[in-house]
């Protein structure tokens, strides 16, 4: 649970027992967790996505009518992650099979990685990330899209871990409560 | 999107001990994490970590540091047992002076890195970090036994950092005392207004690489823990555009910078100071085989005479793109794996990363190597320590 907020150091911490953890992460009011209508990633499409799935890691896929998909982190992870430094970007061009590693945000205290819950041909890669990394705090679910990847199986779009919006902010409540 | 070590840390179930400012940290928004078995904060709302840590680098930061453990040793043996435990040279020391040192094992492993104050020929006042609380106390009181005439206690106070540019000018408003003249490795116990007659030990000292104090303020009573709290939450209530408090996160970022060892990172068990490249704690009146009585002497000894019989030293790093972590390894332009990285993050004050590591003595600063970060190797340089050069009040 909450992995993105744990830095990847702790293996020392608990052989040394004394470090920090981010933990914690805000709480956050329903209404975040939507593309932002303004952003290039909404504009695609005239009509905006066709739908907009979620993953317990919170990375958000936003999936058009061509079966191609725009991933991103969720506002709720931007928040816990705070500041982000450098964002790693996947390879263009590249086929990644569902779940393996395609890059990372980062932050002064923490690496990220972000996995692909879709397999296919990443056909755009949102280099403004690299130059301003920040974005991705201010605009998460929108100007601060990492990847388009273009489908090979639109069934893995109904697999079990792809959570609405609702399901997902409803496993926010969760982990809140479970702090 | 996960992290790499994707474990828990620590149970919920584990009953966190809180600081004499804790509901402070609340208070303020402090977002409160378990470090070293306390609850302790890292962030503090409407500051992100960057803010935080630029802020201390300009105005003035508040960091609650009473997790630390303070002792007291006295007697007659104090200075031959306290030399024995660590390298230090007291009689060096005049009174009202501090020094970092390390508790030392047999080995001449470092157990913990602590600051010893010198009040008295036979009085000493310690600072022992938070997370080494209870093997600290083990190996201090094993090795007390030893000695006839030690009296060791440890204590809880509210232990209060005062860091940044303008500390001293904040702070002088509270005492009569001249802070320009106490400098940096200095310590005395004062007045301070808020405290009535009460004595509060002021060093000026800190591990953020800039001009500060820190303040131990008696908190056994409740009157004097209330006192403590006004002070504290005062502070940073009259002084919105000066002082901010500053949690955890940026206080290792601001360590970091400075070139500063962290414990359980720099610094281990199983390596001795001179492996550190902390050889300075062990003075030349201590290098002789009358005067070296700490533990680990030969080991130390011999490892300061032969430098071939150290293979690594620890230095710093730069890099751009994905920042260094703990643990990533090093490798020279050849391929051969050269060392591995202690502590690692963006640098706010730079720009780029900054790393601690322990590479291979042959590399030479300026060098190129590589990092593998994420099984990709990417390009770094070999720099030297600190990466920002400290801002302390000296004379």
């Amino acid at each position: 649970m909450l992995s993105i907020l744990r830095p990847q150091l702790l293996k020392t911490t608990r052989r040394f027992g004394g470090r920090w953890i981010h933990s914690c992460a805000p709480l956050l009011n329903s209404s975040v967790h939507r593309i932002n209508t303004q952003s290039e990633v909404y504009k695609y499409s005239k009509e905006g996505p066709l739908h907009v799935k979620f993953t317990n890691e919170h990375e958000w896929l936003a999936v058009f009518g061509d079966n191609t998909a725009f991933i991103g982190i969720t506002s709720y992870a931007s928040e816990a992650l705070g500041d982000a430094t450098y964002i790693e970007l996947p390879e263009l061009g590249a086929r990644y099979e569902r779940g393996d590693l395609i890059g990372s945000v980062e932050s002064v205290k923490s690496a990220s990685e972000i996995y692909t819950p879709v397999t296919g041909e990443v056909i755009y890669v949102n280099k403004n990330l690299e130059l301003k990394p920040q974005i991705i705090n201010e605009d998460p679910m929108g100007a601060g899209w990492i990847a388009q990847i273009k489908l090979e199986d639109v069934k893995e779009l109904e697999a079990d871990e792809l959570m609405s919006e609702t399901d997902y902010e409803s496993s926010l409540q969760d982990l809140e409560d479970s702090h | 999107m996960s992290s790499r070590a994707a474990q828990r840390l620590y149970s919920t179930a584990v009953k966190l001990a809180r600081t004499p400012l804790y509901e402070s940290h609340v208070r303020l928004g402090g977002k409160m994490v378990p470090y070293a078995g306390f609850d302790m904060p890292v962030l503090y709302k409407d500051q992100s970590h960057i803010d935080s840590h630029n802020w201390v680098r300009s105005k003035v930061g508040l960091f609650d540091v009473s997790h630390m453990l303070q002792h007291n040793v006295s007697g007659k043996d104090s200075v031959e047992f306290l030399q024995k435990i660590t390298p230090i040279d007291l009689n060096s020391l005049p009174i009202g002076s501090f020094s970092l040192s390390v508790l030392l094992n047999e080995q001449g492993g470092v157990i913990d890195d602590c600051i010893i104050t010198k009040h008295g020929d036979y009085e000493y006042y310690i600072v022992t970090n938070a997370g080494c609380r209870d093997k600290d106390v083990e190996f201090i009181k094993k090795e007390a036994a030893n000695f006839g005439d030690v009296s060791h206690s440890t204590f809880e106070s509210t232990l209060l950092a005062i860091q940044g540019p303008k500390a001293a000018e904040l702070l002088q408003k509270f005492t009569n005392e001249d802070l320009s003249k106490i400098y940096f490795g200095q310590a005395k116990y004062l007045k301070l207004s808020p405290f009535g007659d009460s004595p509060i030990h002021l060093a000026r000292s800190g591990y953020t690489g800039e001009d500060g104090f820190e303040l131990s303020i008696p908190s056994s009573s409740e009157v004097e823990t209330k006192a403590s709290i006004l002070f504290f939450d005062s502070l940073i209530e009259e002084n919105p555009d000066l002082v901010k408090p500053i949690g955890l996160a940026a206080r290792d970022s601001l360590r970091l910078e400075a070139g500063m060892c962290l414990y359980g990172h720099e610094l281990a068990e199983d390596i001795t100071p001179v492996q550190a490249s902390l050889s300075w704690l062990i003075p030349k009146s201590r290098r002789t085989p009358e005067t070296a009585t700490f533990n680990g002497a030969s080991t130390i000894l011999s490892q300061l005479k032969d430098k071939t019989l150290l293979k690594t030293r620890r230095i710093g790093l730069a890099s751009k793109g994905p920042a260094p972590r703990d643990h990533n390894k090093i490798f020279n332009v050849d391929g051969e794996e050269i060392g591995y990285v202690t502590s690692g993050s963006p640098s706010p004050t730079l720009g780029g990363n900054v790393a601690q590591a322990y590479i291979n003595k042959k590399a030479k600063i300026g060098e190129l190597v590589k990092l593998e970060v994420r099984n990709k190797l990417r390009d770094a340089t070999i720099t030297k320590l600190p990466f920002v050069a400290s801002n302390l009040y000296k004379p």
